[in-house]
């Protein structure tokens, strides 16, 4: 069978982030995820595409973030791509949310929420496209 | 429909904000906004009653976490109640409601909060 996907481009602003984590909610649905785990989906992807629209592209928002929605029989892929500052997966360095609320602060929270919800995150840069890219991919139970 | 919306009533010593809508990093502003609106006029003792908030990611968390301190040395708290399903898993995933007070319904969080109120 055919996995289905689509794609979605935004501006790297934040205005769109309702839109896309709508979309993300619906697609979760779509693709049999229950309600809760929608909703923790659609939480993921508005940290990665902020994290893109704050970090990657320092909050300007003349650039272009890319998703894609891949449905398998086994998960749902949520693909971003773009062109700003990418990171790697194997720089990554999660908040340990004991030690956090024992010295609050703003921000650190996102990837935390990331990895929480979601079954894997994984971050990828294409040398040849010279695009980074953050997958989000929740298992169907 | 805005993305946010906020009302805030004042109930004794108590300020209730009432967020609805979805906290992102587009709305957060607005968000942090209210919040430090009361800590600046001496509001210390803040409900964030979140029945009608369908959404909040870490940027709005950071709101809260940013403030806590703040309200907390000046003998006050930011309480929060009436949380849908997915606000409260974000809250709780992050070890959040070992931070704060959280209740089911507004009147149990006017009450927690009633005797510390000023005789």
């Amino acid at each position: 069978m055919d996995h289905a996907q689509f794609r979605l481009i935004i501006p790297s602003q934040t205005r769109y982030l309702n839109l896309v984590t709508g979309l993300a909610k619906r697609a979760s649905l779509v693709a049999g995820l229950d309600e809760a785990t929608a909703a923790k989906v659609s939480i993921a992807v508005d940290e990665a595409v902020t994290n893109v629209i704050l970090h990657a592209y320092r909050g300007e928002g003349e650039h272009s973030v890319e998703l894609e929605l891949r449905f398998t029989e086994k998960a749902l892929e949520v693909h971003i791509w773009h062109t700003g500052q990418g990171i790697h997966s194997d720089q990554l360095v999660l908040p340990d949310p004991k030690e956090y609320i024992k010295h609050p602060r703003k921000g650190g929270l996102g990837l935390l929420l990331m990895s929480r919800f979601m079954d894997e995150v994984q971050f990828r840069a294409d040398a040849a496209t010279g695009r980074n890219e953050c997958c989000l991919i929740k298992k169907i139970s | 429909m805005a993305d946010l919306s906020i009302a805030v009533r004042h109930i004794g010593d108590v300020v209730v904000i009432l967020p609805a809508g979805f906290i992102n990093a587009h709305t957060v502003r607005e968000f942090e906004g209210a919040l430090e609106s009361q800590v600046q006029q001496g509001r210390y003792k803040i409900l964030l009653n979140c029945k009608d908030l369908n959404y909040i990611s870490s940027a709005g968390l950071g709101a809260i976490m940013g403030l806590i301190e703040t309200v907390r040395d000046n003998d006050g708290d930011i309480l929060l109640c009436e949380l849908q399903e997915n606000v409260f898993a974000i809250f709780d995933t992050l070890g959040f409601t070992q931070l704060y007070r959280v209740f089911s319904e507004e009147a149990q969080a006017l009450a927690a909060v009633a005797p510390e109120r000023k005789a």
